[in-house]
């Protein structure tokens, strides 16, 4: 299998430039130099490469978006706030391989012309600072970056940002607003960042990972790059693996490789005498597929949006038998009520009101109708946000609840008519309190072992 | 120019107009918490999502520019643009406090009008009233009142502190349905301009601090009127009942106030309440000035001011007077013996009608028609000094004073003391003003006038821009309109004594001075400025009760 990203990351000393330097980093940085950004900018939109923070955008047609004039320079934002759960490669390749996100860097602001490129970190991940640090240090020292890089016309400063902790700076105009030193609330598009983005100034957002790629498409060329993965996703694309999995981890793998093969070989397949229940398979944003639904499909964007969810991040999250799925569901839809920025009104009371009926469902005041009421509210949330996250709040809940509705309803019973308000049930019945009755019974069903059991 | 469609009606719009502007034009309503007129769009309540022909997602009419041959539908119209509407108004009313029986904004709050028609809301409520989000309540902001949890995080006033009054003291803080407004470590709010925050809130949020349970807005009877608190001349609605003002609010120009109005103006009235105000015309007698009708005291005056020949009459204006009064008391200094001195300005220098006191819309000049005044010619003279001087030297005869104390700051020492002396040195004074003082001391007879508020009139901006007041209360006790008592003065079968009410001193008067010319005291009237929320807008507050 071809190695785009992660062969030379295996090395324990990739993070110093010398080391790096033997095994080929910033050659392509060198080969760039030398071509005209418009080519640069053509070798990268005829390689196919496609954008790996989630959405898939082409990379090359995303560029030749952008508007911009010598007076209006354009930036290159590296968008490196990982903060989709269950998704960890950008901090692996930061933390092996920072010089080839640096040369990503290098390549895709000479191919727009900018002349500053920032590198948004998340703040968690502040155990990386040093590292990139000095990476940028040995490549400012060898004349890698700044004014007139490697004695041409050509001068580029790289800013490293430090964000503060929030989902949201992940979205791009989120991340600009950030940048900008304002609360991170998305914006309206249009305008589209490529007119009008980070300080009013056309303005790339890349993802690590989608940067990362760049060298080598330019070292062995388009063609090279084609030849791995599918026609319609070429490349390779790094997946997070964790949960209920033997060997959790990151991995490289062809795009269109098969879900299931990754599962059993990659990640060694399900603990001992435990099967393969769910997988989440792009981050918690994409819908949720069930063991069944996992065959025959591959790691690619086509083939998972045909099995009903979406490549995401590849963020990919493994339940076996022993997971309850109501208690993830909390966990995740805590996540988005707590994490949602409050701009606009559908995310902002959508999420916490799905959150507060996932808890009463699990605490024993659940509802007859709680569960068409959390599928109700996801309907008036999705497509009616200013940014995605409203989308992405909505996928778990719909999927989790339409695909594992028997474990839902089993915490309706009893309960549920009881608890109906006072003022709905016009006094059938006195309400009474059954709190955690239902939610222990499923919480309790046998952890894994040696791993905690979360309770949200 | 492009055309949209919107509910199947061709709508003509310049580029780059909104999609709400344009529905807003041809009277088609689309519902809003987060779009203002006067602020920039920001898109984030999701109440006035449209479907427009061609799209997959619904958008927002107020950040959306109008097209060539785009189709616009709204929630009257379209079933997916319904559902989501209602369906945002649910999230809006899940947190709610629904505390409208306390709260001040009941009767003119969008929740409210929005729940209440049935292509947004009248949905059976679907949340346990326990599990409502708790937020902050009856927060001290100095001028404004916070209630977080009516907050429906529209961002108004966070804009309008950030891009009008400038002094950006508002912010969001937290996330989520916990996303709060908070001024900086909740201290009092400095912004000169604070009141309009309560005017932009769409719902109860911010509500004043000055009309914070005083009434109900539906007992409201509303004037349309000035500002008489500088030379601005902000157009303002005066909310009034039972003959006393309860608040004056910012009505929308955009070419003179847009949506907004200083705190001094807003709460100029009070000065009004506060002052001693003169009720009944007095006359000097041997026992000093006794209360007596306005017919003895009339005939008293059109007597004393004859006769003085060889003598200067002096005849004192005030900027504070509508246009009609002061072309009326042009008039009567006409009538006077000749040669005669008429003037508002305390020396002979030109008032600075429109220098600026602050970025926004105060001006130091704190009259509202220095400008009409100057147009209508009776800043001319040498000066009421200058006539105070006459007086001392004995050269005067009869003075006419028209005085009204300013409503933002005090009274003009130098101002008043002139007056004392012009009274002082004259044979016989008349004095029309509003308020018991000390400075006319002397005079032979006070006609109590009405103030503003209580009369209808137009006065005359610093920039020209001639705008009408109407009536809002009855004048206290005998008082009168000053043009009234001035047109009684005048002699019989004199230009103007039979007029009989301001619209024809105005059309037949003021209007035949050149730079009045064109305009019509009925046109006037049409209220080309409009009132924000449009007055079109259903408001199930008022109906039934509005109306004088």
């Amino acid at each position: 299998m071809t190695k785009i990203l992660s062969e030379q990351a295996e090395y324990p000393d990739q993070q110093e430039l010398t080391a790096a330097k033997r095994r080929g980093a910033y050659e392509a940085w060198h080969q760039v130099l030398a071509q005209r950004p418009a080519d640069v900018i053509g070798e990268v939109a005829d390689s196919g490469l496609r954008g790996r923070g989630g959405a898939g955008f082409p990379t090359g047609r995303k560029w030749r978006f952008l508007q911009f004039d010598a007076e209006r320079p354009p930036y290159l934002l590296c968008n490196a706030d990982e903060s989709e759960p269950g998704t960890f490669k950008d901090h692996w390749l930061l933390e092996r391989d920072p010089h080839r996100v640096i040369e990503g860097i290098l390549i895709a602001a000479y191919a727009i012309q900018a002349r500053e490129a920032f590198l948004y970190i998340r703040g968690e991940y502040a155990s990386l600072l040093p590292g990139i640090g000095r990476a940028l240090e040995e490549a400012r020292a060898e004349g890698l970056i700044g004014p007139n890089v490697l004695s041409s016309d050509y001068s580029l400063d790289i800013i490293v940002v430090v964000g503060a902790g929030a989902y949201i700076c992940g979205e791009e105009t989120g991340l600009m607003e950030s940048l900008e030193g304002k609360r991170a609330y998305p914006r309206v598009r249009p305008p589209f960042p490529a007119v009008r983005g980070f300080n009013g100034r056309p303005t790339v957002v890349n993802n690590v990972e989608t940067l990362a790629n760049l060298p080598w498409i330019i070292h062995h060329g388009a063609e090279a790059f084609r030849a791995v993965g599918t026609s319609d996703s070429p490349g390779t694309k790094l997946v997070s693996l964790s949960g209920c999995i033997s060997r959790p981890g990151v991995y490289e793998i062809p795009m269109g490789y098969p879900l299931q093969q990754l599962l059993e070989q990659e990640g060694g397949g399900p603990l001992p005498d435990r099967s393969f229940k769910a997988v989440i398979p792009g981050g918690t944003s994409v819908p949720v597929l069930t063991a069944e639904e996992i065959e025959g499909v591959t790691i690619d964007f086509e083939s998972m949006r045909q099995a009903g969810t979406l490549l995401g991040s590849g963020g990919m999250i493994v339940f076996d038998d022993s997971v309850s799925m109501p208690p993830m569901l909390r966990a995740i839809s805590h996540f988005y009520a707590t994490e949602s920025c409050g701009e606009c009104t559908p995310c902002r009371e959508g999420t916490g009101w799905m959150a507060a009926i996932v808890d009463r469902l699990l605490d024993g005041r659940s509802q007859i109708d709680d569960l068409d009421r959390l599928l109700r509210i996801g309907n008036n949330i999705e497509g009616r946000t200013i940014c995605g996250l409203g989308d992405a709040a909505v996928q778990p809940v719909r999927s989790f609840v339409s695909k594992f509705r028997q474990e839902f309803e089993a915490l309706l019973h009893e309960s549920s008519i009881s608890n109906a308000p006072d003022w709905q049930t016009h006094g059938h019945g006195p309400r009474t309190a059954r709190h955690g009755s239902v939610a222990d019974e499923i919480v309790r069903s046998e952890p894994v072992a040696g791993r905690p059991t979360y309770r949200w | 120019m492009p055309i949209v469609t919107i509910d199947g009606h061709p709508i003509s719009v310049e580029p780059n107009t909104l999609i709400i502007q344009a529905a807003d034009r041809a009277g088609i309503e689309i519902p809003r918490f987060c779009y203002h007129p006067d602020l920039r769009p920001e898109g984030n309540c999701r109440m006035c999502l449209v479907h427009i022909k061609g799209f997959a997602n619904l958008s927002p009419a107020c950040t959306t520019p109008v097209t060539d041959d785009m189709v616009v539908n709204t929630a009257h119209q379209h079933d997916q643009v319904r559902q989501a509407t209602k369906g945002v108004l649910e999230f809006l009313l899940i947190n709610h406090p629904l505390d409208c029986p306390i709260c001040d904004q009941a009767g003119e709050c969008s929740l409210q009008d929005f729940y209440l028609h049935p292509d947004y809301g009248l949905h059976p409520s679907d949340v346990d009233p326990k599990e409502k989000v708790r937020k902050r309540k009856a927060l001290d902001l100095g001028p404004i009142y916070l209630d977080s949890e009516r907050c429906v995080m529209c961002s108004r006033c966070v804009r309008f502190s950030n891009e009008v009054s400038g002094t950006g003291e508002l912010q969001f803080i937290h996330r989520g349905n916990h996303v709060e407004i908070e001024a900086f470590a909740d201290r009092a709010l400095h912004d000169p301009y604070a009141g309009n925050l309560a005017d932009v809130c769409p719902v109860g949020a911010l509500t004043s601090r000055d009309f914070r349970f005083k009434r109900r807005v539906w007992f409201h009877h509303h004037a349309n009127s000035i500002c008489a608190g500088c030379s601005t001349g902000c157009n303002v609605r005066i909310d009034y009942a039972a003959n006393a003002i309860d608040r004056v609010v910012p009505r929308r120009n955009p070419s003179v106030n847009k949506s907004w109005m200083c705190d001094e103006g807003r709460l100029s009235y009070h000065n009004l309440q506060d002052l001693p105000r003169l009720e009944s015309p007095l006359q000097r007698t041997e026992t000093g000035l006794q209360p007596v009708s306005w017919e003895e005291a009339m005939l008293f005056a059109q007597d004393g001011m004859q006769g003085f020949s060889g003598k200067v009459s002096a005849v004192v204006a005030s900027a504070m007077a509508t246009n009609e009064t002061l072309w009326v008391l042009k008039q009567c200094a006409y009538s006077l013996p000749k040669p005669t001195e008429i003037d508002f300005r305390l020396q002979n220098i030109n008032p600075d009608i429109g220098a600026r006191e602050d970025h926004l819309l105060r001006r130091l000049d704190k009259a509202p028609n220095s400008r009409g005044a100057m147009l209508l010619d009776v800043g001319a003279g040498r000066g009421i000094e200058a006539m105070a001087r006459s007086a001392e030297d004995g050269k005067v005869g009869a003075v006419v004073i028209l005085h009204y104390p300013p409503l933002v700051g005090i009274d003009d020492n130098a101002r008043t003391a002139a007056f004392q002396r012009l009274i002082r040195g004259a044979a016989f004074s008349v004095v029309l003003t509003n308020t018991i003082s000390d400075w006319w001391n002397g005079a032979d007879v006070i006609f109590p006038v009405a103030s503003w508020s209580e009369e209808e009139g137009t006065f005359t901006n610093f920039a020209g821009i001639t705008q009408l007041t109407e009536a809002a209360l009855t004048p206290p006790g005998e008082a009168r309109p000053a043009w009234r008592a001035l047109r009684d003065l005048l002699p019989v079968g004199s230009l103007g004594s039979r007029f009989a009410t301001v619209e024809q001193i105005f059309d037949r008067g003021v209007a035949a001075i050149s730079a009045f010319e064109g305009l019509h005291y009925a046109t006037l009237a049409s209220r080309e400025a409009t009132v924000y929320p449009p007055e079109g807008r259903k408001s199930y507050g008022q109906e039934g009760f509005a109306g004088r």
